[in-house]
């Protein structure tokens, strides 16, 4: 075949593709079916956006697993119960915004206006959570944001939207707090963190609590995202020679801070990274991970129970942390993790406020999810309802993990801090 | 960047022949006409899916076509394009946030910004060639992203946004998400006219005989670095623009998305598949390939292999297409050369 065929055939499949383009967009996009229907079974369609490829897919992955997992608890019960009887049944819609703000608005416009989705979940991260917010309130759809715990977000007069996590503000003031009881001789903290919204947030209140709590805070510094070579940070840290490092950001990042601190065996005594540690895929590293530190929203090992939930004069709802585990093991042969629990909360948190409301009116939901103040396997959760900050999460709190190893030479993901929820005692690294 | 000899022919003729008839190629009014009757329908539905789904069309087309300015007609890559888009950004949204200056006048302030910048950057690099200018590129919105990156004013790593009630100036969100809309189809009007005259233009030509052979040009009383700059001046205006109205719509600006080098790397992609040194060409890629994009990202079958697909036709245009599909059309079909430019 000469080289003019092989041209003639690349130009036809180039305009063939141009075709089958054109035709598949003027084609009406099909609406998912629900999972089963009847006479008093009305399907609604949950949309989001998930970062399938580019930075966050970790985390945002575990996060629609966490949001499966509820989906299949629902459907198992036969769906959520209104008011007049009726049966809810919901399914989830979502597309691939590739880690980035740039597709964002446009797929939540599709989802509110072509798919036609009852209420929303953020997507993955406060970047692409905010860009999402400005057309969810636009069009006053009632949106849930999980794994988005930037404080700046959720101050600015949302009435729609509602945060999940605590707020990023709270990330690192716990692992400060947690330095202080283990040694009070440690008083050097160096902060290292990605430069991104989260954690430059995160690394400026730890900044300032550390200072404010008596701390030097001997080196803070930015990386960019996407940074794997950490050896000039690592070397700053070294000539700094701090007794705690903090800060990290995302999972890559922080997965690749913590591989090169243990292999230039950097003399600290305290290691508190954001994000990473608490995802089961940490461990990977091996040695790597030994006694890092990780706030995390929530632990497979965390102690709310429908007994403690009474004990704080709280109504409880949902599975149990036990049920939750086990079921997400079960399903997905791992640990769950923080990011994996607020996929999960996400959903739960909707199917009461569409219970309590005993309708799908976006207003009736709404002020629900206003009234709402319970415990769940998750913790505590309670939205703001003052106009500046209306949204935001107020009650839900951090717990810290620590990778520790065992008698059996294997790692376990310990709770270490606040006192009242810890699984172990914290250890300092060697 | 060599053409054939017929088409320098085609050149030659326009150079001395159409320089006064312009305005008068019906091509030209069949382009507009065509931009405006699709920016018209979510106008006329009302649909707010389809106006965002034009308003990424439309951008990608206004990055493409923007582009081929410098790489289509001058011959000259711009890896690192994208810088003129996140500074146009910035500077708008600087001045809205700080000085509550409305989106139309802090687009244009942006502009001329980043098109002065343009200049300031193209005198001393514009001397280079070839692969050299390419990687300066690279290197100039690697350098401008560090530097908003540590830039308190601009918000620094953690970036700028509005705070929601700002839409209340414009209307709404709903009426700001609309003005954006009709702004990025000026803009893109625009950047197709301005492609569209440079083509046909003495100027157009002068850059196309530097494409060819800069040497050569330069015997024939061509000032390349002059040219060059001003081509480069030009093509930075229309991203700064587009990045103004974007950032505004999204209501949150970040280094990572305002100077993200792979979107400059599409817009590459999407000159390379429409045809690059064509006026219609980028318009085609940019639609096709945005298409194709959102297409994969949200089919059910597709959307976890949208990235080696992209590869894989990347791969197709290189090796089977490289003129691009209108380069291609033109190249076989010789009289649609007086038609399509």
């Amino acid at each position: 075949m000469s080289h003019k065929h092989f041209r003639m055939i690349g130009l036809g499949v180039l305009w063939s593709l141009l075709i089958i383009l054109v035709a598949a967009c003027a084609a009406p996009a099909s609406a998912p079916q629900p999972a089963q229907s009847g006479a008093s079974t009305k399907p609604i369609v949950i949309g989001f956006t998930a970062s399938q490829t580019g930075k966050l897919n970790v985390e945002s992955k575990k996060q629609i697993q966490g949001m499966q997992l509820w989906l299949d608890d629902v459907k198992k019960a036969g769906g959520i119960k209104l008011a007049d009887g009726t049966m809810v049944m919901p399914d989830i819609k979502f597309y691939d915004d590739e880690s980035t703000t740039e597709r964002v608005q446009a797929l939540y416009t599709k989802l509110i206006n072509e798919d036609n989705v009852d209420f929303l979940i953020s997507p993955y991260s406060s970047g692409l959570a905010k860009a999402a917010a400005v057309v969810s309130e636009q069009n006053g759809k009632v949106m849930l944001t999980t794994g988005a715990a930037d404080d700046a977000t959720m101050e600015q007069g949302f009435k729609s939207t509602y945060q999940l996590y605590t707020p990023a503000s709270r990330y690192l003031a716990g692992a400060v707090d947690l330095l202080g009881q283990m040694d009070p001789a440690l008083k050097k903290i160096a902060i290292v963190h990605e430069k991104d919204s989260f954690s430059t947030s995160v690394a400026n209140a730890a900044n300032e609590y550390a200072k404010s709590k008596g701390y030097d805070v001997v080196l803070f510094e930015g990386y960019d995202t996407g940074t794997t070579d950490f050896s000039p940070f690592i070397n700053k840290i070294t000539a700094a020679s701090p007794d705690a490092i903090m800060g990290g950001g995302h999972f890559q990042d922080g997965t690749t801070l913590a591989k090169q601190l243990y292999e230039k065996q950097v003399p600290v005594k305290f290691v508190a990274l954001l994000v990473a540690p608490p995802e089961p895929k940490f461990v990977e590293i091996g040695d790597a991970a030994n006694g890092i530190i990780g706030p995390s929203q929530w632990e497979p090992l965390v102690k709310y129970s429908p007994e403690s939930a009474s004990a704080a004069n709280l109504p409880w709802y949902g599975p149990t942390v036990a049920n939750f585990v086990s079921a997400y093991k079960a399903k997905y042969n791992e640990d769950p993790s923080y990011h994996a629990a607020g996929g999960y909360a996400a959903g739960l948190l909707l199917q009461k406020a569409i219970e309590d409301s005993g309708s799908l009116d976006a207003a009736k939901v709404q002020a629900a999810l206003d009234k709402m103040d319970l415990l769940t396997f998750y913790g505590h959760v309670k939205f703001s309802t003052d106009a500046k900050t209306h949204g935001k999460q107020d009650a839900h709190s951090m717990v810290y993990m620590q990778w520790q190893k065992g008698a059996d030479g294997k790692f376990v993901s310990q709770i270490v801090f606040p006192p009242e929820a810890k699984s172990a005692d914290a250890q300092l690294r060697k | 960047m060599k053409t054939t000899a017929t088409e320098s022919r085609a050149v030659v003729g326009t150079r001395f022949g159409e320089r006064i008839r312009l305005n008068l190629q019906p091509f030209y009014w069949l382009m507009l006409a065509l931009i405006l009757l699709a920016a018209f329908i979510p106008i006329v539905t009302g649909s707010s899916n389809l106006r965002e789904q034009l308003f990424l069309v439309l951008m990608a087309v206004i990055l493409a076509s923007s582009v081929n300015i410098i790489m289509g007609y001058t011959g000259y890559v711009s890896f690192g394009h994208i810088v003129f888009f996140g500074i146009g950004g910035y500077i708008a949204f600087f001045l809205m946030l700080n000085y509550q200056v409305h989106l139309v006048p802090a687009a244009l302030v942006a502009g001329i910004a980043a098109s002065g910048l343009a200049l300031l950057i193209g005198i001393p690099v514009l001397r280079l060639r070839g692969a050299y200018f390419a990687l300066a590129t690279i290197g100039i919105n690697e350098a401008v992203r560090s530097f908003v990156n540590n830039f308190e004013p601009f918000g620094g790593s953690v970036g700028m946004f509005f705070n929601v009630q700002v839409f209340e100036a414009y209307g709404g969100s709903r009426n700001a998400l609309w003005l954006a809309y009709y702004g990025i189809v000026a803009v893109a009007l625009l950047t197709v006219t301005a492609s569209y005259l440079i083509k046909r233009s003495k100027f157009g030509l002068g850059l196309m005989a530097i494409r060819e052979d800069q040497d050569a040009a330069q015997v024939l009383g061509i000032n390349p670095t002059r040219y060059k700059v001003a081509a480069y001046t030009i093509s930075a205006l229309f991203p700064a623009l587009a990045g103004a109205i974007f950032f505004f719509k999204n209501g949150i600006i970040e280094p990572a998305p305002a100077f993200n080098l792979t979107a400059s790397i599409v817009s590459l992609v999407a000159v390379m598949l429409g045809g690059f040194g064509t006026v219609a060409g980028p318009i085609i890629g940019g639609v096709v390939y945005d298409r194709l994009r959102e297409f994969l990202l949200t089919s059910s079958i597709f959307s976890s292999l949208h990235v080696a697909i992209a590869g894989v036709l990347l791969l197709l245009i290189v090796l089977f297409v490289p003129a691009g599909l209108i380069g291609e059309l033109r190249r076989r079909i010789p009289i649609l050369r007086r038609f399509i430019e």
